[in-house]
């Protein structure tokens, strides 16, 4: 095992306050990817 | 009055079947066709593997709500297409085999107006000797029933570590065209968390094994990601998870064969090699479900509907990887020769592989296939239902929603742990998930910022609410259709 992740990025992996407002973010980051929409790809490049 | 026959019940064919039975009036009818008598949530399948969660918790039977939600249903599987009828059936139809108790072996021929294949992939385990989960101490997490043997499996491991035994466990791609890394991926990481949990990590020798060439390349040739203020490429951050958590690699990796605690493999350099295990979980390779079709005077017409999976709007032209390009991708995932099928989700055939193909010096192919997760599979189900159901209110045919995985973002909140404390998850979502070198030159083909990572408890919750989330989506309680695919 490597330590490759130092103390105080554990704590904030792990700290449930910190992480809850990062879920928040999360939540909303991912939810305006996905609502952010899709289409095609041949009409934007004609 | 249209009838509308899907088939498979899986994420694909039951976001259809809703959304076709909610935008619908009832003079049209929708039909699922489907083998399984529940519904599963398969992301969670992860946490039934390594006993967090039971199976129940993650399906629920779908005969009970599609009476209710007035969708008919079939429990059989399709074996053949005649998309144009044949000289006793004028319409056209697909012939499918029941499985239910009732009816079991009887065949019916299920006509239909408009068709939409969601058979996802054929788990085929054939395809590498001797991997057949639940034998030879290797097990799968892909269906609710192979979790749970999976589960059985590390339980009498995890006894046997704690009676002072040392453990090999091989996690990783049982073929050397296998895809689903991202899985794989989070069972490694939840079962060493259970290890620490049950306090036997240091029994362990953990292994990750794959066709990938790098780590993090998950089918999608890898990705350029920001995380926190750094950019860091996902071999990089795997890399990073993997060191911190004592679990080794071995890459560009064919499996082949499967014996008793015994996995074989040749490497990208030709070299022919066995790692021994007390617990391995491998995914097998996906491949079409060997269906047939024929034409109305009974010809076999196969290729003009599969290659493997079912050929779309894709460009399918043979080309070299350097040259394909984002473009070649499917965006309304109708077959092209007969307009009335459809294959959204994993069921269509994709043009080409996103992962560079590498060729050990024997010829053998090993590189993972492309992946379609369950975001993609929802949101073209959902784009296949919303053409039908403007072709068939304006009575002419419709193909206004659009969606090329080139443009379509994708969110994979692999779990890294359970535990609402304790739980960990990395949270990854690319745009687009095709990168599109053209677009997006530096950035290896994606959008930085909508392609990020983050590692951390907040990924626990966030899968876990997703688990819920669709959950109540599937069984279409009040307001489903709110939350986005
Ligand atoms: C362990 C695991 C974890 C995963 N985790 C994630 C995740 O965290 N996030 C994510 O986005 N994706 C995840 N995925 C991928 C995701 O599950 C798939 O992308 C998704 O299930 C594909 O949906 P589908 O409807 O195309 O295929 P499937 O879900 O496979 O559904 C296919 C359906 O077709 C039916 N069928 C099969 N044969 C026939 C036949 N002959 N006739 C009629 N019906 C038939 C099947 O019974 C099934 O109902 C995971 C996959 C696995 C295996």
């Amino acid at each position: 095992m490597t330590k490759r992740i130092s103390k105080f990025k554990r704590f904030v992996m792990m700290n449930p306050i910190i992480q809850f407002f990062k879920f928040i973010f999360l939540s909303l980051k991912v939810l305006l990817i996905v609502a952010g929409g899709h289409g095609s790809t041949r009409e934007v490049h004609k | 009055m249209s009838k509308i026959v899907i088939l498979g019940a899986g994420i694909s064919g039951h976001v259809a079947a809703s959304h076709l039975r909610r935008k619908l009036d009832k003079t049209h009818e929708v039909v699922v066709v489907s083998p399984n008598s529940n519904y599963q949530w398969i992301p969670s399948n992860i946490w039934v593997g390594i006993g967090r969660m039971k199976s129940k918790e993650i399906l629920f039977p779908l005969a009970p709500l599609y009476k209710k939600k007035g969708i008919g249903f079939k429990q059989a599987k399709v074996t053949s297409f005649y998309p144009e009828g044949d000289n006793e059936t004028e319409k056209p139809f697909v012939v499918a085999e029941y499985v239910s108790t009732e009816k079991r072996g009887e065949t019916e021929r299920i006509t239909y107006d408009y068709l939409i294949n969601a058979t996802g992939p054929k788990l085929n385990f054939e395809a590498t000797e001797g991997l057949n989960p639940g034998t030879n101490k290797a097990y799968s997490v892909c269906t609710y029933t192979h979790a749970d043997h999976a589960n059985e499996g590390l339980r009498a491991l995890i006894a046997e570590m704690k009676k002072g035994n040392e453990a090999k466990i091989v996690i990783g791609t049982g073929h050397a065209k296998a895809t689903c890394q991202g899985a794989a991926f989070e069972y490694i990481l939840n079962v060493e968390q259970e290890l620490r949990r049950q306090k036997v990590r240091d029994k362990a020798k953990i292994t990750w094994i794959s066709n990938e060439y790098e780590l993090g390349d998950f089918g999608m040739d890898g990705m350029l990601l920001s995380y926190g203020s750094n950019i860091m490429k996902s071999h990089e951050m795997v890399e990073m998870v993997f060191e911190d958590r004592g679990i080794d690699w071995i890459l560009g990796a064919g499996v082949n064969k499967i014996e008793d605690g015994l996995a074989h493999y040749e490497t990208l350099n030709g070299e022919h090699k066995t790692i021994d295990y007390d617990f391995a979980m491998l995914i097998p390779s996906f491949s079409g479900h060997g269906f047939k079709a024929f034409d109305k005077n009974n010809n076999d017409i196969t290729d003009k509907l599969f290659k493997g999976f079912m050929i779309v709007d894709a460009d399918y032209t043979p080309k070299p990887y350097e040259d394909w390009t984002v473009q070649d991708w499917p965006e309304t995932y109708q077959n092209p020769s007969y307009k009335n099928i459809f294959a959204p989700g994993i069921a269509f055939a994709p043009p080409h592989s996103i992962s560079k193909p590498r060729k050990s010096p024997n010829g053998t192919e090993i590189f993972p296939s492309p992946p379609r997760t369950g975001m993609p599979s929802g949101i073209t189900a959902k784009l296949v239902a919303d053409n039908i159901i403007d072709s068939i209110k304006n009575k002419k045919e419709s193909l206004h929603h659009k969606g090329s995985m080139g443009n379509m973002g994708a969110a994979c909140i692999a779990s890294a742990g359970f535990g609402m404390t304790k739980g960990s998850g990395v949270s990854i979502t690319t745009f687009p998930i095709v990168p599109d070198y053209k677009k997006y030159p530096d950035t290896m083909g994606r959008k930085l910022g909508k392609t990020f990572g983050e590692i951390g408890l907040a990924g626990h919750w966030l899968k876990l609410m997703l688990h819920y989330a669709f959950i109540y989506k599937a069984k279409m309680k009040p307001f489903w259709y709110l939350i986005p695919e």
